[in-house]
């Protein structure tokens, strides 16, 4: 039922469809997919759609939206139909975009080593020096092979005519190989047997060039390259895919401070020292990456990087500088360098452009402006691109102005009429709809050429503008299948075997700002576990009424939210609507600044830093618990509103810690969090104990369930002596009693042993810290110091307490202190 | 221009740059511009570089623009961190003449550089566009327009702009920093020498005319008689503007002079952000406390002095 199926797609008319070479007639590489469509039945086609989706979820694909206020990751989005290329015409687009890469990396070559072709005319020297990305610290700096182009995209569009050409061209890091291979994933998966049975090339074999030629090119000092990948960070747009790159490729995912520069070489901070890194497939921009000699407002490089790439001691893929080709002004000037550099016209043309540097041009630009669209001719000018056709008239005169006053920052474009193909209407199951399509296509740098994946990113318009293509702005991505008549590689970088050697255990190579991190993730899960719970001991205690609760307890109660600065000196102690009221905002107001919402929101800013080692359950237990917060603060809740949603949060955060003891390898990293944890957990305990030590009355019943439900430790009391909480039972079992694992002994001895572990990896590290803790835990005596009005208890908890303090900087400066703020100056 | 009557001068320089933190640095990585260039007019004799604490990783070369650096790291924790340089430089005339009222037209020169039929001039040519201290801006444009009516001479135009500068913005050693944006300059019309060097870049710019930043030193005491030049005791900075026929010709929109045998040339670039005299990375450091002093002192007439320069 063809005609079903084309009800809402548009003929062939103004575009080139990709389909469709005449009315309900597919061309002849669509047919199979064509008659696989036909075929199936309407519910199948929904499950295949869900299941689409679902892995997309699944697997955490996402990419971030600098819009978006709230910074939230948006759902990748794929269309469950590929985008197919016959074996004859991908044979067309290799050998072009080989060329072009080729030649590209000729001209970087020579603008930052003999400049002959700014000398000789072929190029206009305003095209260099005007581009802020001209790195004149990076001139000279040498390249292996004279390679500087490593990884390479160009982005096509075709014509009315059936011709590709080529958009633009990204040669300092370009994105979206990642979201390739994602994407292959889920849609080979779609249509298993279609994707065989037409001999989809693979792109494997792309990756494992790729990785071989790094490490080919990178220095040799013996032994096997160190190669990492360098990200901006969890806030880049496409974070996702630098995490998923990195495991691909089998590449630590870094940031810039986790590397330093010493002795001439590129090293990486690791818990167990620095190891040195020898290349460095980066996604971060050029002049980002060394705030001492390139840009030094940045935050995200490594000082220093540039002088080691100098002495040719680390290879930068793409080399430094590379940005400079991302200029619209470049395309024009291309068919004759192509001429001059390699004797060969440019095998396919890129779109009609015309750089307004030129007199003649502007004025040719000017006189056609309708038509074309108006763009910058060096990126840092950071313009929209303008389309000709939207202009009214004052703003076309005061474009026309801006441009006659500096020329040279402008160029033109001519519109290509995107080619059309199909996407699955969601609404209708049954249904293909059209939208533009462009393709973004990848080549990387190896010793024998150019190679180009076989495959790419093909990009789909957002309904709304079909001229525009982009991720940032709604529009949707789909697999590309390039078929082939040969049998295909099978190779996969994810099923390459791995030899005894290459078992990786203990995780002493963790770069040490993860491993800060995951001490933090640690500290604050346990952090908001305890404010939780005591907030939902103090207002549960003004939920029942019972008039017993202003004696003994209560007092304690409240000094110790006081001294938990949950209640601010302000709040009048006797006043029970005033303390609601501030334990409210204590629970829900994120700008009480030790309140439970602002630590859930310091766990949630360690854990996104965390999130290529956090599981998707994990990632996704915690957003759920940051959402409905963030919800509750907007509608105020009352008592027991708040009081559920306490009840709530103790469970998503002992959800955490499962996830940690059951979830986690018990790595170096793990360690870590786990100190984290007991740690913090020694803190909150010495001082709950101490607080209800010091409002006990003599003489005066105390009732102290509210201490055994803050310690989470209600229920073992209870089996154990079916009575009455009483001062010296208590005691024991959340001082003493080793086995509770709420109890101080618990805390210690657990720390105890970590810093003996931490000691026989990395030496020496105050091992004995606790000993004579140990030693006085030990000696105390139950029936003389587990009673309110000793002073050996009070005494032991307050050197806890500080002592876990020294504990913390201990570590931070054995093996965090790499991480330090780092900061600029400038002499005049 | 009058030729000076004085043939050649000898001068130390001692330029003391001094830091204290509040709190330990564990590493420290620096560019130093600090080395006076040799030109046709200028021989820098000796130069020395202490550093103290003492650098675990020195090196030195030239960056893009010829000008001499110095890298260092130090990596034992300081509180304070001390680079002195001391050169020994000496200067002769620069000019045997210069037509200034003679030079080619400003329209001609812009012309001429954006000329695309003829071989390129690639030294000026790369200082025709915005760098990163001297953003474009229409208020630049407004404001050299009156120093550069039609046909005006390249150079007569350059000295008239120099002039207005000088008149119209105030020396305030307070009123700015380094980050300090060319606009709020212009908004208050006041600044140091290198805010006056930015702007009279900008305005050159903003004509098509290419201009470059030179930064370097004055005397510090003036011969008897003459006044003391402002900007003396901190390092310099001042403008040159290339001129088909004479080449590169120095302004000092400061001191509303040529410079001539009272400046010393270490460094010239786009704008401050290539020659920064010390740029760094610190890391941990606390606050910082930045003392910068410079000392020029004329030395006696035993050395032999270079000859003019072209």
């Amino acid at each position: 039922m063809p005609r079903q199926l084309l009800a809402a797609y548009p003929p062939p008319g103004p575009h080139f469809d990709e389909m469709l070479e005449a009315p309900f007639k597919p061309r002849a590489h669509w047919q199979r997919l064509f008659d696989h469509l036909v075929r199936t039945p309407s519910p199948r086609m929904r499950s295949t759609l869900q299941s689409v989706e679902r892995q997309v979820y699944e697997n955490g694909i996402t990419y971030n939206v600098y819009a978006d206020p709230q910074g939230v990751e948006r759902p990748w989005e794929l269309d469950v139909l590929p985008f197919i290329l016959s074996p004859e015409e991908w044979a067309g687009i290799e050998a072009a975009i080989v060329q072009r890469a080729t030649l590209l990396n000729r001209i970087l070559a020579d603008v930052y080593g003999p400049q002959s072709l700014l000398r000789e005319g072929h190029l206009p020297p305003a095209l260099i020096h005007g581009h802020a990305g001209f790195l004149r610290a990076a001139h000279g700096v040498p390249a292996p092979d004279g390679v500087h182009l490593h990884v390479y995209a160009a982005d096509l569009a075709r014509s009315p005519d059936g011709r590709w050409w080529v958009i633009a061209d990204r040669t300092q890091a370009p994105s979206g190989t990642g979201y390739a291979l994602e994407n292959r994933l889920v849609i080979s998966r779609a249509f298993p047997e279609l994707f065989r049975d037409l001999k989809v090339q693979h792109l494997a074999d792309f990756f494992r060039t790729l990785r071989d030629s790094l490490s080919h090119w990178a220095p040799n000092d013996d032994d096997a390259p160190r190669i990492v990948l360098l990200t901006p960070g969890p806030y880049n747009e496409t974070y996702f895919e630098h995490a998923y790159l990195a495991r691909y490729l089998g590449f630590p995912l870094v940031e810039g401070s986790d590397l330093t520069v010493r002795d001439g070489c590129v090293w990486l901070k690791t818990l167990s020292g620095l190891q040195r890194v020898h290349a460095i497939l980066r996604r971060l921009d050029d002049d980002f990456c060394d705030p001492l000699e390139l840009r030094s407002d940045s935050a995200l490089g490594i000082p220093g990087l540039t002088e080691v790439a100098r002495r040719g001691n680390v290879l930068i893929a793409n080399a430094l500088g590379s940005n400079l080709l991302e200029s619209g002004a470049l395309l024009g000037f291309l068919p004759g360098l192509s001429e001059h550099l390699l004797g060969e016209p440019l095998r396919m043309p890129s779109v009609a452009t015309w750089w307004c540097g030129e007199p003649a041009a502007l004025e040719e630009v000017i006189d056609g402006l309708d038509k074309l669209v108006i763009k910058a001719a060096f990126p840092q000018l950071r313009m929209t691109p303008v389309f000709g056709e939207d202009l009214g008239e004052a703003r076309r005169n005061e474009l026309v102005a801006a441009m006659r006053a500096r020329p040279h920052d402008y160029v033109a474009q001519e519109l290509v009429r995107l080619s059309q193909a199909p996407v699955w209407d969601r609404e209708h199951p049954r249904r293909l709809e059209a939208r533009s399509v462009g393709l973004r296509v990848y080549a990387c740098a190896s010793p024998n050429g150019y190679v180009v994946m076989p495959g790419g990113l093909t990009r789909v318009s957002s309904a709304d503008d079909s001229r525009v293509l982009s991720m940032q702005r709604g529009g949707s991505s789909k697999d590309t299948w390039v078929l082939s008549h040969a049998p295909v590689s099978t190779f996969s970088l994810l099923r390459r075997s791995i030899g005894p050697q290459d078992l990786v255990r203990s995780g002493s190579n963790l770069s040490s700002r993860v491993v800060e991190n995951l001490f933090w993730f640690g500290r604050y899960a346990e952090r908001c576990d305890s404010t939780a719970r005591l907030l939902r001991v103090a207002l549960g205690r003004l939920i029942d009424d019972v008039p017993a609760r202003h004696d003994a307890e209560w007092p304690a109660i409240v000094s110790l939210c006081r001294a938990s600065q949950l209640l601010d000196d302000e709040v009048d102690a006797l006043d029970d609507i005033d303390i609601e009221d501030a334990l409210i905002a204590a629970t829900l107001d994120e700008a009480v600044p030790r309140g439970l919402n602002a630590h859930l929101r310091h766990l949630y800013r360690v854990a996104f830093h965390l999130r290529e080692r956090l599981s998707l359950d994990n990632w996704r237990t915690l957003n759920r618990l940051v959402q409905q917060l963030a919800r509750h603060e907007r509608r105020n809740g009352s008592l027991a509103e708040v009081l559920s949603l306490l009840d709530r949060t103790v469970v998503t955060l002992m959800t955490l810690a499962g996830f940690a003891l059951d979830g986690m390898t018990r790595d170096q990293g793990w360690r870590f969090l786990s100190i984290g944890r007991r740690l913090e957990r020694l803190q909150s305990m010495s001082q709950t104990i101490a607080h209800a030590l010091a409002a006990a009355r003599p003489g005066r019943e105390a009732d102290l369930d509210w201490l055994l439900e803050a310690a989470d430790s209600i229920v073992t009391y209870r089996s154990r002596y079916m009575a009455r909480p009483e001062w010296m039972p208590v005691l024991d079992l959340l001082v003493l009693d080793e086995s509770n694992p709420r109890s101080i002994s618990f805390q210690v001895l657990g720390l105890h042993d970590f810093l003996v572990r931490l000691a026989e990896s990395f030496g020496p590290c105050d091992e004995g810290l606790f000993e004579p803790l140990i030693a006085r835990l030990h000696a105390l005596d139950a029936a003389r110091d587990l009673q309110p009005g000793s002073a050996a208890l009070p005494a032991l908890l307050g050197d806890l307490q500080s002592l876990s303090y020294s504990l913390s900087d201990l570590l931070t400066m054995r093996f965090f202190s790499h991480v330090a703020q780092s900061q600029r100056s400038f002499a005049r | 221009m009058a030729v000076s009557t004085v043939t050649a001068v000898s001068y130390r320089v001692e330029h003391i740059t001094h830091y204290e933190y509040t709190a330990p640095v564990t590493l420290s990585q620096q560019l130093l511009h600090l080395t006076p260039r040799n030109l046709p007019w200028q021989q820098c004799e000796t130069h020395a570089l202490k550093i103290d604490p003492q650098a675990a990783e020195y090196i030195e070369r030239r960056d893009f623009f010829g000008n001499r650096i110095a890298q260092f790291a130090v990596r034992t924790a300081h509180r304070e961190l001390v680079v002195l340089a001391d050169s020994v430089v000496h200067l002769g005339p620069r000019w045997e003449s210069l037509d200034i009222e003679g030079s080619p037209s400003w329209e001609s020169v812009r012309d001429r550089l954006r000329d695309v039929t003829q071989a390129p001039l690639l030294d000026p040519g790369q200082f025709l566009f915005e760098s990163p201290n001297v953003a474009i801006s229409a208020e630049l444009a407004g404001y050299a327009a009156a120093s550069f009516p039609a046909g005006r001479a390249l150079l007569a135009g350059t000295r008239d702009l120099m002039g207005r500068i000088h008149a119209d913005f105030e020396f305030d050693a307070h009123a700015t920093t380094v980050a300090t944006p060319l606009s709020e300059v212009i908004a208050h019309r006041r600044g140091v020498c290198q805010d006056f060097a930015h702007l009279m870049i900008g305005c050159l710019r903003m004509l098509g005319l290419p201009a470059r930043y030179v930064s370097g030193y004055l005397l510090t005491r003036p011969p008897p008689g003459m006044p003391r030049l402002v900007g003396a005791d901190a390092s310099h900075a001042w403008v040159s503007v290339f001129c088909p026929e004479s080449g590169w010709v120095d302004f000092d929109p400061t001191n509303n002079l040529l410079p001539d045998l009272e400046h010393i040339t270490v460094a010239w670039g786009r704008d401050f952000s290539d020659v920064t005299p010390m740029r760094g990375v610190i890391l941990g450091g606390g606050t910082q406390e930045l003392d910068v002093s410079v000392t020029v002192t004329p030395l006696g007439k035993a050395t032999p002095a270079p000859g003019p320069g072209s």
